[in-house]
Formats: C-alpha cells, sequence, structure tokens
C-alpha cells in the first residue's frame, strides 16, 4: 500500500486528533498521578512525548511513504520526544507495535501480534515492571483483543469493545498496586492510556466528553480538615454536629478512598445525632487519613528525573549502558536505536551519571527534572491570583525580536540575550505572568527543553509550542488571532509548520573547518545552515550573498535581520536588490547575539 | 400573480452589471473625490485600475462617499410604476452607517407608493455582489416577501469575505477600518488579511490575518475556507467569486486561483471585476475573495 501525500495528510490530521483528546484530559492526568512518585506530571509527560513526535515528523511532501512506514517513523520520534516514565513506557509500546505493523498488514490478527509487541517491548524495557500501572493495561488490552477477535473481524469495533472492559481494570489497579489504594485513585498511566484508546475510538465515532477532577491540594486539605474534626473532644461534638453534613460529590472528587472515608465520616456524624459521641471507629479513620497524605507526600528515595538521548560507538547493547549507570538509581529505562541510546532514570546524582556517561559518545539532548520541587508544587495550595485568562510567552535572544514580537500581538516577550535562562528563573517568569493559561514558546531547543522542565513546576497551565528558531516564533504569533480560544490551542501545537529556512552568518573565534572540509580563518565570516558551517570569507557581505545565492528557491521574500553585532553595519538592500533582480529584500534590527546576520527565506 | 421585482444596489460590489442574470438591476455608481473633484466611474475613463495608476504615480488621496439619496429617488421614481416591489440591497451598516441611512429614508418617502425592502448584506464589495447573486436566484424562486427575506438572511449568514491588502491606509483613510486598525503599524512589514462575515451582526471589517508574502497570504485564506466548510459541516463551497484585482498582482492572484482549484471543491466560480469605488479602499496590489457556503 503506497501513501500519496492526501493519505499523509489524512494521518496527520487523525494522529493530531488523538493528541488533541488526549490533551483534554492532561490536567486530569497530572492529578491522578502518584506512582511511582506523586509529582503530577503523568498528563504533561505524555502529551509532551506525542506532542515531540509530531512536531519533528519529517515532511513527506510529495514523497510516497507507506502508513506503516510512517507510524514507524512517528515511533522512533516519539522514543526521542519521550518524557518520564509514562511517555517512555508509552513510546516503547508504540515502537513495538509499528514494528509488526510497518509491512502495513492491518488485519485483525496481525494488529494482535501488534499489541503483543508492544506491551512485550514496553514491559521489558522497564526494569522494575509493576502491577496495577500502565503495563497491566496495555496486557489487558491485547489480553481482550484478542479474545474478541475470535468473533468479530473489525479490529476497530474490537478496539472499541475493549474500552469499558479496561475500565474496570483500571479501577482494580488500587488492588494490585498499594500505593494506588493508599492514595484513593486509579492509576495515571493507565488512566492516560485509555483515554488514548477512546480517542482513537473518537476518531472512529467523533464523540466528546471532556472530564476533569477535584485539584490535589484540595484534596489533601478535606483530609486535613477532616482530621482537625476528629481530633475535637466527643463532649463538643454534640453542639458542633446538628445541622452538619459532609457533602461533597463523589463524580468531583474523583478519589475512591477518600470517598469512603467522607461516608465513615458522614456515618459518624449520623452516630453522633442519634447515640450521643459515641463512635468505635474514629481511631481507624483518622489512621486512614494518615495514611493517605502519607502517601501523597512521601521521603523521596530519589530526588531527580533524569533523561538523556546519548550517540555512542563505544556501546553497543543495553546492558553496557545499564553497567556504567549509579547501582543506586531506580524506575531505569534504557531504550536502543541503532548507535542512539534513550535513558529514563531516578537518580540522587545526575550530575556524576552525566559525567560517567559523556566519556562513551554525544549527548543529543540532557534533561534533569527535580521531583521533589515538582511534587512540592504538586501539593501545594499557593495560589496565583491570576489577571488574566490566557497569555502568549515568548523567550528570545535579541531585543530587536522582541519588539518585533510584541508589536505582532506577543503578551510577553523575555529577552535572554546571551545567557540562557535556567528552569528556576523560567519557573519565576511563568509564575510572574499570572496568566491561568500560558501558551509558551521559544528560539532554542535548550530552552525549550527548560520550559518542558519549568511547565510542571509552574502554577498556570502550560502549553509549550515546539519551535526552535524565531522565525517558527514570528510564523506561530502571526498566526493567533486576538481572540483565540484557549480551550481550542492543540492545533497551534500540531501545525507548526517545517518548512521554515533561514542561515545565519557568524563570526569565527579561531581556526575552523567548513563540512566540506574548507579552511575557516580566525575573523572570517561563516554561513550556517542546518547546523553545518557552508563557506567564509573575510568580508561579511560576500559570505550574505553566497548564503542568498545557494539557498534561494522559489522565494520571493528575503529578509536580513542584524545581530547585536552588526547593529551598525550599513545597509546592504541596495546592493542584494541589484544582485538579485525580482526578489524583495527587507531589513529590520534582531538584536541577536551569536549571528551578525539572520538571513530568512520565505514564498 | 409574481410579483414584479426591481432590485437596486450601488456599483461597490466587485462584479459588472452583465455578470448578473436579472434585467431590472440598477447599479448606482458611489461618488469618489480626488482632491474635491467628484468622479463616477465610466467605461473607459474613469476605473479602478485608473485610480491604482493615479495612486501610484500622483500620491493622491481619494476618497468615496456613500450612495446620494438623489440618485436612489431618481431611480425610483423612474420605475415605481413598472414594478411592485424594489429590493435594494445594501453594503454592510458597519462599514457604512450612511447609506444604511439613505436607504431608510427613501423607503420611508415611497412607504404609501411602493414597498422597499432594505437588504444589508453585512458584507461590501465582492461581498454584496456575491449575495445579490443569491438574491436573483432566490427571487426567481419565490414569490413571497418573507420566504425571500428568510431565504435572503441565510445566504447574507453564509458569506464571507477577504481582502488582501498591501497597505492598510487605504481603508484607513476611507474611514472604513473597522476592527481591522489592530493590524496597523507593524514593525514587521506584514500584509493584512482582513475580512467580513455575515454571520456577524455589527458586520465590521475585521482582522482575519498576518502573512509576509501575497503566497502566505493565499495559504491562509485556503486555511480560512477551510475551517468555514468545518464549522458549516459542508464538502463543497456554493459559490466563490474571485477578484482579479487591478492587474497589478497578477502572480499572487493566479497562486490564489490554483490553490483554489487545487483545494476547494465549489459548485460555481466567477470571476470579479471591481470598480472605481473599490479601488479607493483597496488600494494597489489588493485583491480578494468571496464564497458563499
Amino acid at each position: 500500500m503506497e501513501l500519496i501525500e492526501t493519505n499523509i495528510h489524512e494521518i496527520k490530521i487523525r494522529i493530531g486528533n488523538v493528541f488533541r483528546y488526549l490533551h483534554g484530559y492532561k490536567e486530569y492526568i497530572n492529578k491522578l498521578n502518584v506512582f511511582p512518585v506523586p509529582d503530577g506530571d503523568t498528563g504533561l509527560n505524555m502529551t509532551l512525548t506525542i506532542q515531540g513526535a509530531l512536531a519533528n515528523m519529517p515532511d513527506y511532501k510529495g514523497k510516497p511513504i507507506t502508513m506503516g512506514e510512517y507510524l514507524k517513523v512517528f515511533a522512533e520520534q516519539m522514543l526521542m520526544s519521550s518524557r518520564g516514565c509514562s511517555g517512555v513506557i508509552l513510546a516503547l509500546y508504540c515502537k513495538g507495535i509499528t514494528e509488526i505493523i510497518g509491512q502495513n498488514d492491518f488485519s485483525s490478527d496481525n494488529l494482535f501480534k501488534a499489541f503483543e509487541n508492544g506491551y512485550k517491548k514496553a514491559y521489558e524495557g522497564t526494569e522494575n515492571p509493576k502491577e496495577g500501572t500502565i503495563l497491566t493495561i496495555m496486557y489487558e488490552f491485547k489480553e481482550k483483543f484478542g479474545e474478541l477477535m475470535k468473533e468479530e473481524t473489525d479490529a476497530l469495533v474490537n478496539i472499541r469493545k475493549c474500552i469499558p472492559y479496561l475500565k474496570t481494570v483500571l479501577d482494580k489497579t488500587p488492588d494490585m498496586l498499594p500505593v494506588l489504594k493508599q492514595a484513593g485513585v486509579v492509576d495515571s498511566g493507565g488512566a492516560g492510556f485509555i483515554i488514548l484508546l477512546e480517542g482513537i475510538d473518537r476518531e472512529i465515532k467523533k464523540s466528546k466528553n471532556v472530564q476533569t477532577n477535584f485539584p490535589f491540594p484540595g484534596i489533601l486539605k478535606i483530609t486535613r480538615n477532616i482530621r482537625k474534626f476528629l481530633a475535637v473532644k466527643s463532649s463538643k461534638f454534640k453542639t458542633i454536629v446538628p445541622g452538619l453534613h459532609v457533602t461533597i460529590r463523589s463524580d468531583k472528587l474523583q478519589n475512591t478512598r477518600l470517598n469512603n472515608i467522607i461516608e465513615d465520616i458522614n456515618q459518624f456524624i449520623n452516630s453522633i445525632k442519634n447515640n450521643g459521641s459515641h463512635f468505635p471507629r474514629r481511631k481507624e479513620i483518622v489512621n486512614n487519613l494518615k495514611d493517605m497524605e502519607e502517601v501523597w507526600t512521601p521521603k523521596f528515595k530519589q530526588r531527580y528525573c533524569l533523561e538523556f538521548v546519548l550517540k555512542s560507538d563505544k556501546l553497543s547493547t543495553q546492558n553496557e549502558m545499564k553497567a556504567i549507570l549509579d547501582h543506586e538509581s531506580d524506575n531505569l529505562i534504557i531504550l536502543k536505536s541503532d548507535s542512539t541510546f534513550k535513558v529514563h532514570i531516578h537518580t540522587n546524582k545526575p550530575d556524576l551519571i552525566l559525567k560517567e556517561v559523556s566519556r562513551y559518545g554525544e549527548f543529543i539532548f540532557t534533561k534533569v527534572d527535580d521531583m521533589k520541587e515538582q511534587h512540592q508544587n504538586f501539593i501545594s495550595e499557593d495560589r496565583i491570583d491570576y489577571e488574566r485568562e490566557k497569555c502568549v510567552f515568548c523567550l528570545v535572544a535579541g531585543e530587536g525580536f522582541k519588539a518585533i514580537l510584541k508589536n505582532l500581538g506577543a503578551d510577553e516577550v523575555y529577552c535572554y540575550r546571551g545567557i540562557k535562562p535556567s528552569v528556576k528563573i523560567l519557573v519565576k517568569e511563568l509564575n510572574r505572568l499570572k496568566s491561568k493559561n500560558i501558551i509558551a514558546t521559544a528560539d532554542d531547543k535548550d530552552i525549550l527543553m527548560a520550559l518542558k522542565s519549568a511547565a510542571s513546576l509552574s502554577k498556570s497551565n502550560v502549553h509549550i509550542i515546539e519551535t526552535n528558531n524565531v522565525f517558527a516564533i514570528i510564523n506561530l504569533v502571526m498566526s493567533i488571532s486576538n481572540d483565540y480560544d484557549i480551550t481550542d490551542i492543540s492545533g497551534l501545537i500540531i501545525n507548526q509548520p517545517k518548512d521554515i529556512r533561514y542561515c545565519g552568518i557568524s563570526r569565527a573565534v579561531r581556526n575552523t573547518k567548513t563540512t566540506n572540509g574548507n579552511p575557516v580563518k580566525e575573523g572570517d565570516f561563516f554561513c550556517v545552515f542546518n547546523n553545518e558551517i557552508m563557506f567564509a570569507d573575510k568580508d561579511p557581505e560576500t559570505v550574505i550573498i553566497e548564503s542568498i545565492k545557494n539557498f534561494i528557491n522559489t522565494d520571493s521574500l528575503v529578509t536580513l535581520f542584524k545581530g547585536i553585532h552588526a547593529k551598525n553595519n550599513k545597509n546592504i538592500l541596495s546592493r542584494l536588490t541589484r544582485t538579485f533582480p525580482g526578489i524583495s529584500f527587507e531589513e529590520y534590527y534582531g538584536g541577536q547575539y551569536q549571528y551578525y546576520y539572520y538571513i530568512n527565506f520565505e514564498h | 400573480m409574481k410579483k414584479e421585482i426591481l432590485i437596486i444596489t450601488s456599483d461597490n460590489l466587485g462584479l459588472k452589471k452583465e455578470q448578473f442574470d436579472y434585467p431590472s438591476l440598477e447599479i448606482i455608481k458611489c461618488p469618489v473625490y480626488i482632491n474635491g473633484k467628484e468622479y463616477r466611474e465610466s467605461d473607459h475613463e474613469y476605473t479602478a485600475n485608473w485610480l491604482i495608476e493615479k495612486y501610484l504615480k500622483e500620491n493622491i488621496v481619494a476618497k468615496s462617499s456613500s450612495i446620494l439619496q438623489g440618485d436612489l429617488i431618481d431611480i425610483i421614481e423612474k420605475n415605481k410604476d413598472k414594478y411592485s416591489l424594489v429590493i435594494h440591497v445594501l453594503m454592510s451598516h458597519g462599514v457604512s452607517a450612511a447609506t444604511t441611512l439613505v436607504a431608510e429614508n427613501v423607503k420611508k418617502i415611497y412607504r404609501d407608493v411602493i414597498p422597499i425592502l432594505n437588504i444589508d448584506t453585512r458584507q461590501t464589495s465582492l461581498g454584496i455582489g456575491l449575495v445579490l447573486l443569491k438574491i436573483i436566484e432566490i427571487i426567481k424562486q419565490h414569490d413571497h416577501i418573507d420566504d425571500i427575506l428568510r431565504l435572503a438572511d441565510e445566504a447574507i449568514r453564509n458569506t464571507y469575505s477577504v481582502f488582501v491588502m498591501h497597505d492598510l491606509n487605504y481603508l484607513f483613510k476611507s474611514g472604513r477600518i473597522g476592527k481591522a486598525r489592530a493590524l496597523m503599524g507593524s514593525v514587521l512589514r506584514i500584509i493584512p488579511l482582513v475580512g467580513i462575515s455575515g454571520e456577524d451582526k455589527e458586520g465590521l471589517v475585521v482582522p482575519i490575518g498576518k502573512a509576509r508574502t501575497f503566497m502566505q497570504a493565499n495559504d491562509k485564506i485556503i486555511e480560512f475556507i477551510h475551517n468555514k466548510m468545518l464549522e458549516k459541516s459542508v464538502v463543497k463551497v456554493q459559490y466563490i467569486v474571485n477578484s482579479l484585482g487591478y492587474g497589478d498582482n497578477l502572480d499572487a492572484v493566479s497562486d490564489l486561483s490554483n490553490k483554489i482549484k487545487e483545494s476547494v471543491p465549489y459548485e460555481k466560480m466567477i470571476t470579479g471585476q471591481p470598480h472605481l469605488v473599490e479601488a479607493v479602499y483597496y488600494g494597489p496590489k489588493s485583491y480578494s475573495i468571496s464564497i458563499n457556503i
């Protein structure tokens, strides 16, 4: 089966719709997150894993590709973009599936094999797999699917039929994993997985049902207040109790244990009303509450969630990688694709691990989340007095770009000049915005990674848009209308253009070479295109003209953005207009630090 | 007995008289003022292209006014005994309140002589032409005033126009800018896309988007049409009226035509022809499109 471009478009839309559906439940899933650590980011990690894949998928415009091949590449991208335990396990599962359906056999039999392989990959990739987690739901899914396919050949119908069954399994996860029972919730990863299946089913039948749940700090507050209430002397109950009835809607609470406790409290109140102050189960309720609070506020054995992608020629197996990682760490997941390793680990020594691992290859990306801090944020009752419902927040390197973006409609622009902001600064900035929802983006991949970590520490609902250059941000801000609907911004997340073309002109601080091996002397100007040094010259104008000659396509507009070091350079537009008749040229001040000029090419 | 209906409109409708299959149609020419002198469109001399050339060569400021009450009365006087109903198809009240006022005055003056239905298209330029095409279809099939009004309202609610403007100053100076003012004064040069929607009760010109190049602007128009089709759950656009602009931006106009043909299913497409008065608002390199879904 060969796919033409329109079908790729269709698949993108379908995956985008499933992502949108999951995105709508992000906060709900976050608030169920108690295992392996209650850091409230399962929903965020699952959505960022898929979002990263959507953003990094190659543009297959005009190139034939089969659906199986496309999905295979998508699963690879999920692995590379995966975040957190749940994100990595989900990516592993999808990789396992696409290993089987990559050959484009979508029959029920083959899909069953795919689900089986997906589960196998996810299970084997998890260092210490536990029952009652997303793995259990994945297992039950393939079992139920296998059972149903004996009677029904339509795979999509069978996926739909699996969902109610999986919900009953999800309800039983607290019986399988004690920490869930103690916390009064079902497994967050498992819930996220079922929501994904629902998203797929919704693509089939187009129904919608967005669920919300009670904020977690509210649950802790309720438990503490109930304990306070139960600590009152028995003799005083008689005066407090008349007229008292605890009425919290259990469907809002979404916490089975707390629901049971509240039922007990009502029994207690009735008992006092009827029998005076005698209620034998009072101590039991108090202990129950204490136990529940302890689960949500644990002592952290490992404080940091470390993730990295390493390209290595020195390591050939996952076991070799495992051998060099800290043995006191836990939640270890190691993935390997060709010479690239993706590692997720919980540890107290992220710096040591990174230093050790760096001896074996080159990092493509690293990320360290402080789970203790995330947890503090998750359980804290701190509130921000939101002053606005939504805002667009951009991080850029230059003051010129800041002015351009503000003028185009960005609400807040942070200019980091030459110094990339830390996660701590980003959290401070996000909180300073006092906005309930924030659309956040940055012109640099490292800052984007830091933003993702900061998002889990912010009190606002942060939606990160995967841009990695300032032109993508300009494009984004230009595409946001004044009256955009914050509940439907997943389109923005998904539909970022991939064909933004630009190059940078920088100056060599030491002798080096171009990608082709030509020498670049210290002080020369050189052109960087797609992270490669293309050519160099002493004269910046020569490099600019050479760059335009090389990279111009069918473009009608070429825009130069001067960096801070080129602010006072003479205007070369007239020379360019003479050299390239028929092309429009514009020049602005961008104020970027690293590049003397950015040259942007537009159709 | 079928009603004999006279339709009156003004010439800021993006289409020429011969493009309407309806003989009882009177098009009032809007006055255009350049340096205090009044001009009305003529077949060969005072055309849209003539004004665009003047804009480019002479740096002039042109203005227009709403239709003159006297012009409207002349037409009604001339025709009141030949017809049993007059339908006056008007530019959006949000764009020109004065036009609505003139039409309502004349309606009052003739209330005992001939019934006049003033239909606010909540459109301007091509959008008026498109609504008029729909009204002609309606009156050919329906005789009852209530049916005509109901179906015309439905047609209006399903009509959208997008204008690609090279320079918003022309719209600003003509006093028609509405909420599109928000697109003015950008540090980065942008090509503003403004629009008017029949669904908008205020009937104002509003910002639709921003682009850096005309090709990007065209992509946004296609996206706009697709979104409207999705909103209205239709797989085909009924009518597209596509303006050629003023002959000074043919690459962009032809790119838009190609993109429409490639990606927008439609029943009918008509090529619009701008009048002198429309050139006043839009200025050089502009072009537009109206759709009825």
